[in-house]
C-alpha cells in the first residue's frame, strides 16, 4: 500500500520518474553504493535538508551526550546519521498556493512532520522532524498537486520569489508573477544551472520603491520598468546583479537599466553559465555569484555575459509564454463591493488597520494572516484553505516577512472573514508592525544557529503585543528581523532593528549573545544594509528595542525615518545608547543571562574549566579583542563619514588586532608587525585547524590572509564595507576560538618562544 | 477480513491524547524545563531528542518533546489542552499491541507531569476521555468503514484502561480531517491506576 499506487496518474510523468529516481538513491546509499557527499548533494537538491543534532549528539545542559539512533552506522551525508530528524524544504515559487495545495500541505504536516507549517523568509514552506525514508512518499503527495522540491536546497536556482501584492498592487508598474512563474519553469532542472558553486536566488518586484520583492539582496533581481517606443508601452526590468546576505552582504549592483521581457530568460540563461563558468567552486564561503561580481567589476561581468548572450542557441521557450502574459492573472471569485458599514468592534478596526490591503481593483483587498514566527498548526492551514475557497479561490500568496496573504476579498466580506479568521486563531492584528517579527529556525533546528532566534523573536513579540496600543506610531511601522547566525536567513540587515546570533565567552562559561544591527530600509527592495553596533546579551536585547525605539519616538524629527534617524544621532550615539547593556553580569548574579530564551539549559557547551595561567592569559586576549571591537566600531564611523580608507585601515587592524589576541595565548611577546602577525597566526591557527569552525573551516580566517595580501588599503567604499562585514565575522570566529580554548583541559602556557606548531 | 479492516491492521501512526482536567491550569511553557528534564534523565520511553517550543501558536503542539520514535506534546487542538503522544516509528506486533504500548508510553507521561515537583501538583489530566488518531490518510481514511474496522481493536484497549466503564466513541465528522475518535467513560480512573492496569 502506497501512495504512489494510490495516486497513480495524478502525480506528472516527469515528476514521478524523478521521484523514483530519488527513492533509488536512497536504496543504494542504505546499500553503501553512494558516497555520502553524493548522496548529501543528492537529497539536498530535493530540498530534504538536515538539521540540529544530526551528528548524532546533543548537549542535554549537563554535558555532552550521544543520540543512540538504531542507524547501524547508515549515514545520509557526512556526519549526518540516517535516522535523525531532518528538514523538508518545499519551495512555493512567488509563493503562490492553491487551495488544494494548502490541504496537501496541512495533511503532510500532520503525517511526516509534527503537525506545524513553517514559513520561510523566501517564500518556501517547511517542514522538521521529517524521516528520510518518509521523503519520497511526501514528494508524491506534493507532486499530485503540482509542487516540486526539486532545487529547493543545494548548489542550484533556489526558489524564485516575488512581490505577494504583485498584480493588485496600487504603485507597481505591472504585475511580475507570469515573469517569476516564466523564470522558476525555465531554469527548473536547466542543464545550465546544475554547475553552481553554491546556490542563486532570483527575484522579481513590480516596484523600486517598497521592500517587498528584496532585489537588492538578490543574486539576479529584476524590478518592473517601461519605456515608449514609437508610441507604444515597452515592457522591461531594471534588472540587478550580485546581491545577497549571508555572512558577507552585498547589495546588487545595476546589470541593466531596460532589460527587454524578452530578454529576461535568456539572460538568466547566460548569468548562469558564466556563474557555471566562472564562479569559485572550491571555496564556498566566496562563491555566490556576488564575489563573482565583486572580484569581476560589473562591467567586465556584464560584458561576459552579453558575450554569452550572443552565444545562445536560440531557445523558443525564451518568449513562448509572453503571448499568455496579458491573459494571465487571477479572476476575482466574486464581483467587488465596498464595505458599507463596518461592525463597531474594536478587534476589527485594529485588524483592519494593520492587517487589510486596498487593492488597485475597486472593491477588493488584501487580508493579510499574521502568523507568530511564520508558523500554522495542519488544521489551522486545511481551515485557512477552506476560508480561501469561500471568498478568494486560489488567491493566496506567502510573503518573506512569514505571513500568509488572501487576496481579492470583496471588501464587503471583509467582517465576515475577521470572524472565521478569529474562529480558528489566525486574526492575529499587526502585521507589518513592529511586533510582526521575522525569525529563522536558529537553533531551534538548524545546525548552523548560535543563538536562539525564535526564541528571542517569541519574548519581543510577547511584549510588543503588549504594548502596540501605546506605542507611537512611528515605533509602530518599524521593523525587526532576528537570525540564529551570521548567515543572515533572518534577513537582519533589511530591518529597522536587526540582530543576529553570536556568543561571548565570560568567567569560564559562553553567553548567549545578538549583534545588534541599526538602520537597515526595509524599503526600496531592502535598499540599504544596517550596520553592527556591538554585541548585547540576549537577555537585553528587550531593553535594546525599548531603549533604541523610546529615543527614536523622542528625538526624531517630522516625517524622518529610522533610517535617517539613526544616520543623523550616528552609530557612536545608538552605541552609547545601549554601552551598560553590553557588559555580561556575573553568573551568581543573573544566571538567566548564561541559558537561552526559551531553554533551561546552560548555553554553550556547559561547565567549562578554566585553568590560572589561562586566565591571565584569556584576560589578556579579551583586551585585544575588545579592543578589537572598538577598532571595527571606528572603522563604521569611518564608512559613515564617506572615508573609506580609513574605514579599510580599522577593518583590518581590527583583525590584526584579534589575531595578535589569540596568537598571546601561545605566544605572549608577539609584535604589532602585520606581518608577523599573520605568519603567527597561519602557523599556530590556520595550519593547525585551531580556528577552523567546524561548518565553516577556515574561511574567517582567510579575510585576514586576502586583505595582508593586498598592496594597500581600499577606496572605494564597497569594499570597505565588505571588508568591515568580514573583520566582524573574523572577530566572531576569534570569540568562538578563544571559547574552544578556554574549554580544553589543559590550556598552552603564555610566554613560549615563537615556534611553529600550534595546540595540541 | 475488509479492505478497511486489513488497511488499518497495517496502521503504525498512532497517536493518543488526554485531557488536563477543568480546574487545571497550566502555562504550556512551564512544562519545558520539565522536558528538558526527561532528556538528561531518560525519563519517558524512547530515545529522547530534543524539545521545540511552540507556545506561540494558537493550534497544534504548543511544547513538544521530540524523540526518534514519535513526540510529546502539550497539544491544544480544538481549545483542550492535554498531553499527547504521537508514534511515528514502525513498531512490531499487532495493531492491538501497538495501540496498548502508546497508550501505556502516555499514561506513564501524564503521571511523571501530575507528580513533577517544579509543576507543585498542578497537573491533573482526566482519565474519562481518551482520544486517538491515526496520522496515515492513507490506511486509515476519515470514513465510516475505517471507523468500523477500528473499533474492536480500540474497545479492547479501552476495556483494559476502564474494564468496568461505558465508553461511548464519537468520530471526527470532517472526511479531510485525520481519522480520530474520542472516547468518553461515564466514569474515568486516575492515571496511577491507569498505568497499573496497562502494565
Amino acid at each position: 500500500m502506497s501512495w504512489k499506487d494510490t495516486l497513480g496518474a495524478r502525480i506528472p510523468d516527469d515528476l514521478g520518474r524523478e521521484i523514483d529516481t530519488y527513492e533509488n538513491q536512497i536504496a543504494l546509499k542504505r546499500q553503501g553504493k553512494i558516497d555520502d557527499k553524493v548522496f548529501a548533494e543528492t537529497r539536498l537538491r530535493r530540498g530534504a535538508y538536515g538539521q540540529r543534532y544530526d551528528n548524532g549528539q546533543r548537549n542535554d545542559g549537563t554535558g555532552v551526550k550521544l543520540l543512540p539512533f538504531p542507524s547501524d552506522g547508515q549515514t545520509k551525508g557526512p556526519d549526518t546519521v540516517w535516522d535523525a530528524p531532518g528538514m523538508q524544504r518545499i519551495k512555493i515559487p512567488f509563493g503562490g498556493l492553491t487551495a488544494d495545495q494548502m490541504d496537501t500541505l496541512a495533511n503532510l504536516s500532520e503525517e511526516y512532520s509534527d503537525g506545524v507549517c513553517h514559513i520561510t523568509t523566501r517564500q518556501d514552506i517547511q517542514l522538521h522532524f521529517v524521516h528520510i525514508d518518509d521523503t519520497p512518499e511526501l514528494m508524491r503527495r506534493l507532486a499530485a498537486v503540482g509542487i516540486t522540491t526539486r532545487e529547493a536546497c543545494g548548489n542550484t536556482v533556489r526558489n524564485v520569489t516575488a512581490c505577494p501584492l504583485s498584480g493588485v498592487c496600487r504603485d507597481e508598474t505591472f504585475d511580475v508573477t507570469p515573469y517569476a512563474e516564466a523564470s522558476m519553469h525555465f531554469l527548473l532542472g536547466h542543464p545550465d544551472t546544475q554547475d553552481f558553486g553554491r546556490k542563486f536566488k532570483v527575484a522579481f518586484s513590480g516596484c523600486r520603491e517598497h521592500a517587498c520583492g528584496l532585489v537588492n539582496m538578490h543574486d539576479f533581481g529584476g524590478i518592473a520598468v517601461t519605456r515608449e517606443v514609437n508610441g507604444t508601452i515597452e515592457r522591461g526590468f531594471e534588472v540587478y546583479v550580485g546581491g545577497g546576505l549571508g555572512a558577507v552582504p552585498h547589495e546588487a549592483k545595476l546589470f541593466d537599466p531596460f532589460l527587454t521581457e524578452e530578454e529576461v530568460l535568456p539572460t538568466l540563461q547566460a548569468i548562469s553559465r558564466v556563474f557555471a563558468r566562472l564562479g569559485e567552486k572550491r571555496n564556498r564561503a566566496r562563491a555566490r555569484i556576488k564575489f563573482l561580481v565583486a572580484q569581476l567589476g560589473i562591467d567586465e561581468f556584464r560584458r561576459l555575459v552579453k558575450e554569452e548572450r550572443d552565444a545562445l542557441a536560440p531557445d523558443e521557450r525564451w518568449s513562448a509564454y509572453l503571448d499568455d502574459v496579458p491573459a494571465q492573472g487571477e479572476r476575482p471569485l466574486h464581483a467587488g463591493a465596498p464595505l458599507e458599514t463596518a461592525p463597531n468592534s474594536g478587534a476589527f478596526q485594529t485588524w483592519v488597520g494593520t492587517n487589510v490591503y486596498r487593492q488597485r481593483q475597486a472593491g477588493y483587498v488584501v487580508a493579510t494572516i499574521t502568523l507568530s514566527l511564520g508558523d500554522l498548526s495542519g488544521w489551522q492551514l486545511r481551515r485557512l484553505a477552506d476560508l480561501a475557497r469561500r471568498f478568494v479561490g486560489d488567491a493566496i500568496r506567502t510573503t518573506v516577512e512569514q505571513n500568509i496573504v488572501l487576496r481579492w476579498v470583496r471588501e464587503a466580506d471583509l467582517p465576515e472573514l475577521h470572524r472565521e479568521l478569529d474562529s480558528i486563531g489566525l486574526a492575529q492584528p499587526g502585521a507589518g508592525t513592529v511586533a510582526d517579527i521575522t525569525a529563522c529556525p536558529g537553533t531551534d533546528t538548524c545546525k548552523l544557529g548560535i543563538a536562539s532566534s525564535r526564541g528571542l523573536a517569541a519574548e519581543l513579540e510577547r511584549q510588543l503585543v503588549d504594548q502596540m496600543s501605546s506605542l507611537d506610531e512611528s515605533a509602530r511601522n518599524l521593523r525587526i528581523k532576528v537570525s540564529g547566525c551570521f548567515n543572515s536567513c533572518g534577513q537582519h540587515h533589511i530591518s529597522d532593528l536587526g540582530f543576529y546570533g553570536v556568543s561571548r565567552h565570560a568567567s569560564g562559561h559562553v553567553v548567549p549573545h545578538f549583534q545588534v544591527l541599526l538602520g537597515g530600509k526595509w524599503v526600496e527592495n531592502g535598499g540599504s544594509y544596517g550596520l553592527a553596533i556591538g554585541a548585547v546579551p540576549s537577555k537585553n536585547i528587550p531593553e535594546v528595542v525599548r531603549r533604541v525605539t523610546s529615543r527614536f519616538v523622542e528625538e526624531r524629527l517630522e516625517n524622518e525615518t529610522f533610517y535617517d534617524f539613526a544616520s543623523r544621532i550616528g552609530k557612536r550615539t545608538l552605541k552609547e545608547i545601549l554601552k551598560d547593556l553590553m557588559a555580561i553580569p556575573g553568573r551568581e548574579e543573573r544566571p538567566d543571562f548564561f541559558r537561552d530564551w526559551g531553554d533551561p539549559r546552560e548555553f554553550g557547551i556547559g561547565d567549562m574549566g578554566v585553568g590560572e595561567c589561562a586566565g591571565e592569559v584569556v584576560s589578556l586576549t579579551e583586551f585585544d579583542l575588545a579592543g578589537a571591537e572598538s577598532q571595527v566600531f571606528e572603522a563604521q564611523l569611518a564608512l559613515e563619514e564617506n572615508d573609506p580608507t580609513r574605514a579599510d585601515q580599522l577593518a583590518y587592524g581590527a583583525m590584526l588586532q584579534a589575531a595578535k589576541g589569540l596568537i598571546k595565548t601561545e605566544f605572549i611577546d608577539i609584535s604589532d608587525e602585520p606581518t608577523q602577525i599573520v605568519m603567527e597566526f597561519r602557523t599556530r591557527f590556520y595550519d593547525t585547524e585551531v580556528f577552523f569552525d567546524k561548518y565553516a573551516r577556515g574561511k574567517f580566517a582567510n579575510y585576514l590572509f586576502r586583505r595582508h595580501e593586498q598592496p594597500g588599503p581600499a577606496t572605494e567604499r564597497d569594499t570597505a564595507r565588505r571588508l568591515i562585514e568580514e573583520a566582524q565575522l573574523f572577530l566572531e570566529a576569534t570569540h568562538a576560538c578563544q571559547a574552544r580554548l578556554a574549554s580544553m583541559p589543559s590550556p598552552p602556557k603564555a610566554g613560549s618562544a615563537p615556534s611553529p606548531g600550534g595546540v595540541q | 477480513m475488509t479492505d478497511a479492516a486489513a488497511r488499518i491492521g497495517t496502521l503504525q501512526r498512532i497517536a493518543l491524547k488526554i485531557f488536563l482536567d477543568e480546574e487545571t491550569v497550566l502555562d504550556p511553557r512551564d512544562v519545558i524545563p520539565v522536558f528538558h528534564r526527561w532528556i538528561q534523565t531518560s525519563a519517558v520511553d524512547g530515545l529522547l531528542i530534543d524539545v521545540a517550543d511552540y507556545s506561540h501558536m494558537t493550534s497544534g503542539p504548543s511544547v513538544l518533546l521530540a524523540t526518534h520514535e514519535g513526540y510529546y506534546a502539550i497539544e491544544q487542538s480544538g481549545g483542550r489542552l492535554g498531553l499527547q503522544y504521537a508514534r511515528r516509528a514502525d513498531q512490531e506486533g499487532e495493531l492491538a499491541d501497538r495501540l496498548h504500548a502508546a497508550a501505556r508510553t502516555l499514561v506513564k507521561a501524564g503521571r511523571l507531569l501530575e507528580t513533577n515537583d517544579t509543576l507543585d501538583g498542578r497537573v491533573r489530566f482526566r482519565g474519562d476521555q481518551l482520544e486517538c488518531l491515526a496520522n496515515d490518510r492513507l490506511r486509515a481514511p476519515n470514513r465510516g468503514e475505517t471507523m468500523e474496522a477500528f473499533r474492536p481493536t480500540f474497545e479492547r484497549l479501552l476495556s483494559t484502561m476502564g474494564p468496568d466503564d461505558d465508553w461511548s466513541l464519537t468520530q471526527e465528522i470532517d472526511e479531510r480531517e485525520r481519522f480520530s475518535v474520542l472516547a468518553t467513560s461515564d466514569s474515568g480512573a486516575a492515571l496511577d491506576l491507569l498505568e497499573a492496569r496497562l502494565r
